[in-house]
């Protein structure tokens, strides 16, 4: 097996899946961004928007800020040292397996 | 799949011009700014240090008083109308460094240069004749600098129609160098280290100034134009705040 397929065996899955890293690339250029910015940017759903992000809880590498706007409940997410790290691997990664194939 | 990274990083960064306020804003800004640097260059002087001091604390009134009522604008604007309709997201912080980075380039690719040129034509002809023509190839010059600062900046963050403003720029900065060499450049005498405030060195500073002014002027309106031309098609594509059911 090249060096760059064992490379993309090596990838993060957390951040592979294609929903999770448009939200990951979304958040590591910004401070936070909120739940609609979210929605609208990555065109998923609702409920499908709330599992990704979950899942990237999970794993460390999303922070969840709940406050109020009034008596509007308001929730900003922002990428955690970890997940900017796993991003920023992750495209290291990916770097050189997309060049060997083109 | 790279290609969509970088697309996704590219309209974070853009989002803070994605309603077209923040042009609209800083247009109007850079207008009252021409306004009071052409106010300034068509006004009758007494003397030429009054009047710079003049100029230099007005403007930087503006800037201070502009850039903080800009932004309040901007905070409210955004609040009531984009971030219900599009969400929030807040930007990455500047560093102290970064702020320094900027400083530096600007002392190093703009100021450092119109310095030197300045102070070589004190000693040689031909530059003697390059300070002559200043308000001829400042505005030029400037227009390249700021052109290119609209192409690298629409690049980072995806925005097409910086492209256009670039366009803009570069063609404003040569239409005002070439008018002001129309119209005929002082012509320098072959010593003029017996005073710089002699007339005919106040009249090519006047002339730069207003080939700035008239520059800056163009910009300003030319982002306005822009942002809201970029307002309109926000508005149409999102004519609602978001609601669960829309």
């Amino acid at each position: 097996m090249s060096g760059s397929l064992q490379n993309l065996s090596g990838l993060d899955r957390v951040i592979h899946e294609p929903a999770r890293l448009m939200l990951v690339a979304l958040l590591s250029s910004v401070e936070s961004a909120d739940f609609l910015f979210l929605l609208k940017e990555s065109g998923l759903t609702k409920g499908n928007l709330s599992v990704h992000l979950s899942r990237l809880e999970e794993a460390g590498y999303l922070r969840a800020d709940k406050t109020f706007q009034g008596k509007i409940p308001h929730t900003e997410y922002s990428l955690t040292a970890k997940g900017r790290t796993a991003f920023n691997e992750y495209r290291k990664k990916l770097d050189p397996i997309i060049r060997r194939r083109h | 799949m790279d290609m969509q990274i970088d697309t996704a990083l590219k309209r974070a960064r853009g989002y803070w011009f994605i309603d077209g306020f923040t042009e609209m804003a800083a247009g109007g800004l850079i207008v009252i700014l021409a306004g009071i640097l052409l106010l300034s260059g068509y006004a009758p002087r007494a003397s030429f240090a009054g009047w710079f001091l003049s100029v230099t604390s007005e403007i930087a009134i503006a800037k201070l008083v502009g850039i903080l009522a800009a932004i309040l604008i901007l905070w409210w604007l955004k609040d009531h109308f984009t971030y219900p309709r599009t969400g929030f997201v807040r930007g990455k912080q500047v560093t102290a460094t970064q702020v320094l980075v900027i400083i530096r380039n600007v002392i190093l690719f703009l100021f450092l240069p119109i310095l030197a040129l300045l102070a070589a034509a004190l000693l040689t002809a031909s530059a003697r004749n390059v300070l002559a023509s200043m308000p001829a190839w400042f505005p030029v010059g400037l227009g390249l600098i700021w052109g290119g600062a609209y192409l690298l900046g629409g690049e980072w963050m995806g925005l097409l129609r910086f492209r256009l403003l670039a366009v803009m720029m570069v063609l404003a900065g040569i239409a005002i160098g070439v008018w002001q060499f129309a119209i005929g450049l002082p012509t320098f005498p072959s010593n003029i280290q017996s005073g710089i405030f002699q007339p005919i060195v106040l009249e090519t500073i006047n002339r730069t100034l207003i080939s700035l002014g008239f520059l800056i002027l163009i910009s300003g309106v030319i982002l306005m134009i822009s942002g809201l031309v970029t307002f309109l098609r926000y508005q149409k594509e999102n004519p609602t705040p978001y609601t669960e059911e829309s």
